[in-house]
């Protein structure tokens, strides 16, 4: 029972790090149509940037800069890449964005090379004792951040003004750009967003299991997470986060780690078959 | 189509010509015999960088005919390279079959497990039938990985005798050059011609509009999955000869980054033109090549610290940066450039271009 709710907390641990990821994702795909293939690499160089911050300049500056510094992969990428793409097919956007994957990871290699850091960060608080357990509370820490987060998101796109343009521009962008709502503006929002999750899934990933070149393949899991809640959905990213961290977990735990690195893949493959357009995304019907 | 001026078809024969002119004839010949002498003059490393070409532009013609005339992206197509290499391989090896008869043998094996990752197309298209081919990726390394290691040998691999005909000895590449190159031409042809007929027009408007497609008659479903076939039929072959080059088979030869790779030949070439597969293929591994000749000296200028990371990075950074350029720039891709430059070169000192 205590090694149970061991893997079920480092299930539930994981599965916060993909709903982070999910919401990146989500996020930009809600407003511009674009699915970042790129952003589990983007959360590798956040935490490479982070790592480097946070020894020069002391925890607190670190992270600000860091948060700063993602928010600015979001516009550098918006504008300099996708900006140019408006108008053209959705699958070129697409294309960019697996390339740009590519670009980032070359990047990381070129700067931080291919062997793993630490993260310098001490997070507040305690590992503490439940039910016979000790749970790091790194993982909680992990936990909580995503479920805030999921919190925050969901009360700025129903609450908040920015929100509603924000959900304006998803139904539809020529639409929303004769009614004068700023839609270039909420592309770029959205790909600061998506960077500044980055930056906070890359802290908590990085404190837990250090920092390396090669955890984007980890991170790829978060497209399964993605389609299985539903691309456009926010709560699907915490509920098909969760359900997939767990699975993980467990098949992990319990029956053999080589299968879950395949469980993504094969819960991907499952819900598209099933239910293609995820557990709370919403059914587009096409017209000619 | 355009014609050099004066140049008129009069019989349906010469409309569907491929070749069209004496200039065209002459230039197609004499590229066939460069390419048939070429082990005569050219040195190993040469010959190496060629047959590599040529067996990824069989794997990119495949992945042309799924993705560039059919419209449905393949985000795995290396992991059905691997499906064809694994056949040749585990049939050589543990069934000690000729290595020509596991062929085509390769190929359709390929296109089975194509046809069974291609099922989902039914109800999917564009984003999310791309993240069905990346679940196939994943999920068959990890089968050649995992599975039947009496006959996969998981991480160790399996070794691959090069082939014996006639007897000629395929071990040295001399040899070798030519069977890759033979079939590179041969696929290429039948690419060409496979998507001027019945077939092609059919993906090609269900690669424009598929519910227009449907509307107009075309089964959907059905040519889906013979798109998925055909595309993975080639890249069966390509695996096959993948197999016997490097004369050992194992898991981690089959990355994503390959099958991301090909996507990037093709968009650098020009999606849904035979030619653009050709481009594509040469001009990223030119550029590989120059990266791996480069590093080095690049290596030498950083302190010894940071010279291991260059090669790694460049390698990577360099073809992918090229493919966001084109995809930015020129999404049509150097096929669309190559017809500029004839266009101009046509009505010289005119500036008509099209």
């Amino acid at each position: 029972m205590a090694i149970f709710l061991q893997f079920i907390v480092g299930g539930l641990f994981l599965g916060g790090i993909y709903t982070l990821i999910a919401l990146g994702i989500v996020i930009i795909y809600k407003s511009t149509r674009v699915f970042n293939f790129a952003q589990g690499w983007m959360v590798t160089l956040g935490a490479f940037m982070l790592v480097t911050l946070v020894e020069k300049f002391g925890v607190v500056i670190g992270v600000i800069g860091g948060i700063a510094f993602g928010a600015l992969i979001g516009i550098v990428i918006e504008r300099l890449l996708m900006r140019p793409l408006i108008g053209q097919p959705l699958i070129a956007a697409l294309l960019l964005t697996i390339m740009l994957a590519h670009v980032i990871e070359g990047i990381n290699i070129l700067i931080w090379g291919t062997f793993g850091y630490e993260m310098p960060v001490n997070l507040p608080g305690q590992s503490i004792k439940f039910a016979g357990v000790v749970v790091s509370h790194a993982l909680l820490w992990g936990i909580g951040v995503a479920v805030a987060a999921f919190a925050a998101f969901s009360l700025f796109y129903w609450r908040t003004l920015m929100g509603r343009v924000m959900r304006g521009t998803a139904e539809d962008h020529q639409v929303a750009q004769s009614l004068g709502l700023p839609v270039k503006g909420v592309f770029s929002l959205s790909w600061v967003l998506a960077g500044f999750l980055s930056i906070i899934a890359g802290l908590f990933l990085g404190v837990v299991s250090g920092v390396h070149y090669i955890m984007y393949g980890s991170l790829l899991g978060a497209i399964a997470v993605v389609l299985l809640g539903g691309i456009d959905s926010i709560v699907g990213a915490i509920v098909g986060g969760m359900i997939l961290g767990v699975l993980q977990s467990l098949v992990t735990g319990y029956l053999n780690p080589a299968l879950a690195d395949v469980i993504p893949y094969i819960v991907l493959l499952l819900i598209l078959i099933i239910k293609p357009y995820g557990l709370f995304g919403l059914v587009r019907i096409e017209r000619l | 189509m355009e014609r050099p001026a004066g140049i008129f078809d009069v019989r349906y024969e010469q409309d569907m010509a491929i070749v069209r002119t004496g200039p065209q004839w002459a230039f197609l010949i004499g590229f066939l015999i460069l390419l048939a002498v070429l082990p005569v003059f050219a040195g190993s490393y040469f010959l190496g960088f060629m047959i590599l070409t040529g067996i990824a532009l069989i794997a990119v013609q495949g992945l042309n005919i799924l993705t560039g005339y059919a419209g449905q992206i393949s985000l795995g197509h290396q992991a059905f390279v691997a499906v064809g290499a694994y056949t040749t391989a585990v049939l050589m090896d543990s069934f000690h079959w000729n290595f020509w008869a596991t062929v085509p043998l390769a190929g359709i094996a390929a296109a089975a497990f194509g046809v069974l990752f291609g099922l989902p197309s039914f109800r999917l298209k564009m984003l999310y039938l791309a993240m069905t081919t990346l679940a196939a990726q994943f999920i068959i390394i990890a089968f050649f990985n995992h599975a039947f290691p009496d006959y996969f040998h998981a991480v160790g691999g399996i070794r691959v005798s090069r082939p014996e005909l006639a007897g000629i000895n395929f071990k040295n590449n001399e040899a070798f050059y030519y069977v890759v190159i033979a079939i590179a031409v041969i696929m290429t042809i039948f690419a060409k011609n496979l998507v001027r007929g019945r077939l092609g027009r059919a993906f090609v408007a269900l690669r424009d509009n598929d519910l227009a497609s449907e509307v107009i008659g075309i089964n959907v479903a059905r040519y889906k999955l013979y798109a998925f076939a055909i595309g993975c039929f080639y890249a069966g072959v390509a695996g096959s000869l993948w197999a016997t080059y490097y004369r050992s088979v194992n898991p981690l030869h089959f990355h994503l980054d390959v099958s991301i790779w090909y996507l990037g030949c093709l968009i650098v070439g020009g999606m849904g033109t035979a030619v653009g597969a050709v481009f594509g293929v040469v001009f990223l591994r030119v550029i590989r090549e120059l990266v791996t000749i480069i590093s080095p000296f690049l290596s030498g200028l950083v302190s010894p610290m940071d010279a291991p990371k260059i090669g790694p990075a460049l390698a990577i950074i360099s073809w992918a940066l090229v493919v966001i350029l084109f995809l930015i720039f020129e999404p049509r891709g150097l096929a669309h450039t190559w017809e500029v430059l004839k266009s101009r070169f046509r009505h010289w000192p005119f500036k008509y271009s099209i």
